[in-house]
């Protein structure tokens, strides 16, 4: 049993080298150990005091966002507010204010449960993760990370340092919406992420949609974009929730049904569609969508 | 009309509490303390055919291993004794107790009871209230004919306690009306679910045991191990710690015995602390499931002229305290509405369920939500606004009610007056917002209870009371009383609380009985000490005793304020001599008569100090989803005169709030093996911070002169009552149709909207 408190990355590399596994804000981890999820990991290695793993950093490919950004700095940080905002919703729904404050990017992504909130976001936003071992880094897709409930193609050995963004382009908005009872530490029962760019008519020029907690992962809605690409934004979202509700496989639980699943997904794929466009178009919508737009219990 | 001039003040226990410095139960350690686990059942119904502990019991660092054949063979609870401390030969629920162990450490005390062996043959699930009342069912309890049952408690093959209320021809009356309407509405069960999961510890010294347990009623939780371990009053002492909330979930006797026993045969202290999930399961308070169906007539003008009501409420697999639930539900279904001809019959059945008990307000909450839903269908019926339906058919003063009462000056009406005035139903709303309304009432319970008031030599008084505070502030507001009788300052006072070796009876934190029963007693005990201080003022101030009065701290000669003499002074002089020491007990109110015919009566159909309120609630629905959020709530009360305002609004919002919760997301979900399905909170949604609406309250104050101190009745329950009722009215303006289950969750009002079924 060990517990180390790694300063640097290449400090925590060495720990999961060693077979340790990474913690940081141990939101999913010790609450699940508490609950007999799985026991704690004999051996676990801190790492939310490596200051390279924090900060969201434009750069020539766009937009670095450490793994250590909590949600409480997500939901508030200029440039995902301002160009990447379907990931400040997303956070900013998370649990409630203490679960923000320590909860992190980088946990939330790699705990792998498909009812993740940011995992949608980072879908339509094409976000790719960096993931660093001793023995190098290697850059790959969301959809090659995740395989399934709680699980990553990560290797033990592998810290995700960051997630990468593609640089912002004009007339382009993002949303993410979820289906909640109430409105502090609650868990997605279906939600949505939706990017769209407007073409210079205010017709949809591209868009991506994504969907929460309706298969085992994160779910791309197939075909949106041929769908979608020319329709006006009124127009567009109940193509989008048509599509969403017929590619869900939800699964029926104490929260909710098969059957009303799949009608809110397709509702949640709606308000995305046309939260984002709103954005998209230059209307300003204050994070959360679901708080703003009165979604849900809002 | 707050009996002070300064209804604000600190509360006795409010800087521990809110710094951390209070001790509840789970925080008592003793010097060598075991700890205590149990071995639940696991299933809902099953013989035992194999129960071997001996693996356990050989276990290094465990103590005791505890099962039916190591306790007194006693059937206990109030009215209906139908279980024992530990399942002898059949376990009726998954958390029924099959054994305990007490060990050294929690990791020893687990391994030793997953060591202990149990083998069972299934026996039937017993888990449809319908299809266990009808013949041929299997039972819950084979041998329900052989139960000590008391008072005029009617049985039946599983039904624990049958009532009806009858009063004139309801077929005749039923037959005159221009309109009859029948409504179905269906209720889950749910939690209180006290924040402090419970915790006991138990020492014995010599023959004498000293239990700290988190109970709402240290009286009766000393009289169930008095009972069940057979064992004097006078050799059994209880303590509670700071209490972190209740709500009913504390009330009665559970876990004190099963701890003692431990203690006594480990011959070392023994402390249990729950889990949440133990708390949701084991305990014999959740509030029950039911089943209501209402038949009324109306005459085509809006007159109420008969109600017929038929009610099954799940008891789960023994009856606690539910005895009384029949026809407490049948007096909610009858409602605060003035009718020819009645007749009302429930049944409380048991299931293989948990068993249910008193939680806030028992069977209200529920009942109230079927009969206001109802009474908005026979206003739509007639086409008259609910509103205007409810104030030609609600009892009024010198109105009899359903059940034959008649009624003094009370405050029903003005509770809908304002609460409908505050709230916006009036106003144009967008088409996605309604406001609900719902009037209820609730009875005060009269009961014995008693206290004695001492003041120090240096002048600092004393409350020793058998009361129990469970967070409402009522046992804080007793200072208030002491003080107003005394002439001082409610900080002058300490407590002395929630220990039955020190204070007289009290029932406890139960029936919002505490400041109606006890603040009599502390009141009449005040006023002893306060007629010993003015005998010995009139001595110093050469006046009459009559012609003292007692006030900021001072006895004075009425009329000459500068004539006095300080109440620390007085206090000085008293301690060399007859002290100043008072006590209180009192009369309680009477139960008024009723003229309603009641079959299995257990006296609840006549009221004292009845309370009533009004709750309209706006809400607003997510058409596509079904999610209803509430924005806010215009409540009225009428509690009799309300004595600490801060903390009487305190118990309005809280009732709210947990009505809120009952309404939209709080209902046990169980699989078909009767097990409970969502035991975390997790998968049982509270509501929380966020979500509370806006609150406005009104208190109705009519000094009730057959109730407590200055005329205040109850009031911890009431609020809690028409909160649900309220926003489902709201909620059905919205959909157009009644949701007719309970919780009114997002899919169930979305699937009604759509009309589906589920
Ligand atoms: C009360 C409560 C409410 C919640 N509400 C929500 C909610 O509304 N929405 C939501 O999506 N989630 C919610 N969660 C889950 C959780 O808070 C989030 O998933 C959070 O983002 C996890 O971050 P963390 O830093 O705490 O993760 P940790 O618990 O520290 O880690 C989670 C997992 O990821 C691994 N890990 C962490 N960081 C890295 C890294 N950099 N590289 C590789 N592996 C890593 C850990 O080893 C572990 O397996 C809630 C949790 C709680 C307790």
């Amino acid at each position: 049993m060990s517990f180390t408190i790694a300063t640097t990355v290449d400090e925590a590399l060495v720990a999961l080298d060693a077979g340790a596994r990474p913690i940081a804000g141990g939101t999913d981890l010790v609450v699940g150990a508490r609950h007999g999820k799985a026991a704690l990991p004999a051996d676990l290695v801190a790492i939310d005091r490596i200051d390279e793993l924090g900060g969201v950093e434009l750069d020539s490919a766009g937009v670095r966002v450490g793994a250590l950004m909590s949600h409480a700095e997500l939901m508030t940080d200029p440039v995902i507010v301002g160009s990447y905002t379907a990931i400040a919703d997303a956070s900013a729904l998370v649990g409630s204010p203490s679960t923000r404050h320590v909860g992190t990017l980088g946990g939330n992504v790699m705990n792998g449960s498909p009812a993740m909130d940011t995992g949608a976001p980072l879908t339509v936003l094409r976000a790719a993760a960096e993931l660093r071992s001793v023995t190098g880094s290697r850059t790959v897709s969301l959809d090659e990370l995740w395989a399934g409930p709680g699980r990553t193609t990560a290797n033990p050995g592998e810290l995700l340092v960051a997630l990468h963004l593609p640089p912002a382009w004009d007339r382009c908005g993002s949303a993410y919406v979820r289906l909640e009872y109430r409105r502090a530490m609650e868990i997605a029962v279906v939600g949505a992420a939706a990017a769209v760019t407007l073409a210079a008519d205010g017709t949809v020029a591209s868009v991506a949609v994504a969907l929460a907690a309706v298969a085992p992962t994160i779910l791309s809605v197939d075909g949106v974009n041929e769908a979608l690409v020319g329709r006006t934004a009124a127009a567009a979202g109940p193509v989008a929730a048509a599509l969403a509700s017929e590619q869900a496989a939800p699964i029926s639980d104490l929260r909710a049904s098969d059957r009303y699943r799949r009608h809110c997904i397709g509702v949640m794929a709606k308000r995305a569609v046309d939260a984002a466009a709103r954005r998209a178009d230059g209307e300003s919508i204050a994070v959360p969508v679901n708080r703003s737009l009165g979604i849900g219990a809002a | 009309m707050a009996i002070a001039e300064v209804p604000r003040f600190v509360r006795a226990d409010g800087p521990d509490k809110v710094t951390g410095s209070g001790r509840y139960a789970a925080d008592i350690n003793l010097t060598g303390q075991l700890v205590a686990k149990f071995r639940y059942a696991g299933v809902s119904h099953a013989r035992i055919t194999k129960l071997d502990t001996s693996a356990a019991s050989a276990m290094p660092g465990v103590f005791a291993v505890l099962t039916a054949a190591d306790v007194p063979d006693v059937i206990y609870s109030p009215v209906v004794p139908d279980r024992r401390l530990f399942a002898k030969d059949v376990v009726r629920f998954e958390g029924e107790l099959v054994a305990a162990v007490a060990a050294v450490d929690a990791a020893t005390a687990q391994a030793a009871v997953d060591a202990i062996v149990v083998e069972y043959e299934d026996l039937p699930i017993v888990d449809d209230l319908e299809a266990a009342m009808a013949d041929g069912s299997p039972l819950v309890h084979q041998d329900w004919e052989s139960y000590a049952v008391t008072g005029d408690t009617v049985q039946r093959p599983n039904v624990a306690s049958f009532s009806s209320i009858e009063k004139g021809d309801v077929d005749a009356a039923m037959a005159s009306a221009d309109h009859v309407v029948t409504s179905r509405y269906v209720a889950d069960g749910c939690h209180a679910l006290p924040i402090e999961p419970r915790a006991v510890v138990a020492q014995w010294e010599g023959e004498k045991v000293t239990i700290w347990t988190s109970t709402q009623v240290p009286f009766g939780a000393r009289a169930g191990v008095c009972e069940t371990l057979q064992m004097p009053a006078s050799k059994v002492r209880v303590i509670v710690p700071h209490l972190g909330g209740g709500f009913g979930g504390k009330c009665g006797f559970h876990f004190e015995a099963h701890v003692a026993a431990l203690a006594k045969a480990a011959r070392r202290a023994v402390k249990l602390v729950f889990s949440r999930q133990e708390e949701m399961v084991a305990p014999d308070r959740r509030r029950e499931g039911m089943i209501v169906d209402i038949t009324s007539g109306v005459k085509a003008d809006g007159t109420l002229v008969a109600r017929s009501g038929w009610i099954a409420i799940d008891n789960g697999a023994y009856t606690a305290d539910a005895a009384f639930f029949p026809q407490l539900a049948a007096m909610h279904v009858a409602g605060p509405y003035a009718m020819e001809a009645v007749k009302i019959e429930a049944s409380l059945v048991y299931t293989n369920h948990q068993p249910s008990g008193s939680v806030r307000a028992p069977t209200a909450p529920q009942a109230c939500w079927a009969l206001e839903s109802h009474t908005d269908e026979l206003a739509a019926m007639v086409g008259m606004d609910p509103v205007e339906f409810r104030r030609a058919n609600i009892v009024d003063e010198g109105v009899e009610g359903a059940a034959g009462q008649i009624y003094g000056e009370i405050g029903l009406r003005r509770c809908l007056d304002a609460a409908v005035d505050a709230s916006a139903y009036s106003d144009d709303l967008p088409d996605d917002e309604a406001v609900g309304v719902a009037i209820s009432w609730w009875p005060s319970f009269p009961g014995p209870s008693g206290a004695y008031i001492k003041i120090d030599s240096d002048g600092s008084g004393m409350i020793i009371t058998g009361a129990q505070e469970c967070g409402t502030g009522s046992v804080m507001t007793l200072r208030m009383l002491a003080a107003k009788e005394l002439g001082m300052e409610p900080e002058d006072f300490q407590l002395v609380y929630q220990d039955t070796s020190a204070a007289p009876y009290d029932t406890g934190a139960t029936g919002s009985q505490t400041l109606l029963n006890n603040g009599r007693a502390v009141v009449e005990g005040a006023r002893e000490v306060a007629a010993q201080l003015r005998d010995l003022a009139a001595d110093r101030l050469e006046a009459a005793p009559d012609d003292i009065e007692l006030a900021s701290g001072k006895a004075h000669v009425s009329g000459s304020p500068d004539k006095a003499v300080s109440i620390v002074e007085l206090a000085g002089v008293a301690a060399e001599g007859e002290m100043l020491i008072g006590k209180g007990s009192g009369t309680p109110p009477e139960y008024p008569s009723v003229s309603a015919m009641c079959v299995g009566d257990q006296g609840l159909a006549g009221w004292a100090g009845p309370q009533f309120a009004c709750h309209a609630v706006h809400v607003r629905l997510d058409r596509e989803t079904g999610v209803v959020r509430v924005l806010d709530v215009s409540a009225a009360h009428d509690s009799g005169t309300i004595i600490n305002p801060v903390a009487a609004h305190g118990q309005v919002e809280g009732g709210i709030m947990m009505g809120v919760g009952q309404a939209l997301t709080e209902g046990t979900q169980y699989g078909d093996d009767a097990k409970q399905r969502n035991t975390g909170l997790l998968e049982y949604k509270l509501q929380t911070a966020a979500d509370a609406p806006t609150i406005h309250t009104e208190f109705i104050e009519i000094p009730d002169p057959n109730a407590g101190p200055y005329g205040a009745k109850g009031l911890a329950e009431a609020p809690n009552v028409p909160t649900a009722a309220a926003i489902a009215n709201g909620v059905a303006k919205l959909v157009g149709m009644s949701v007719r289950q309970l919780p009114m969750t997002a899919e169930r009002v979305w699937m009604t909207s759509e009309g589906m079924s589920s």
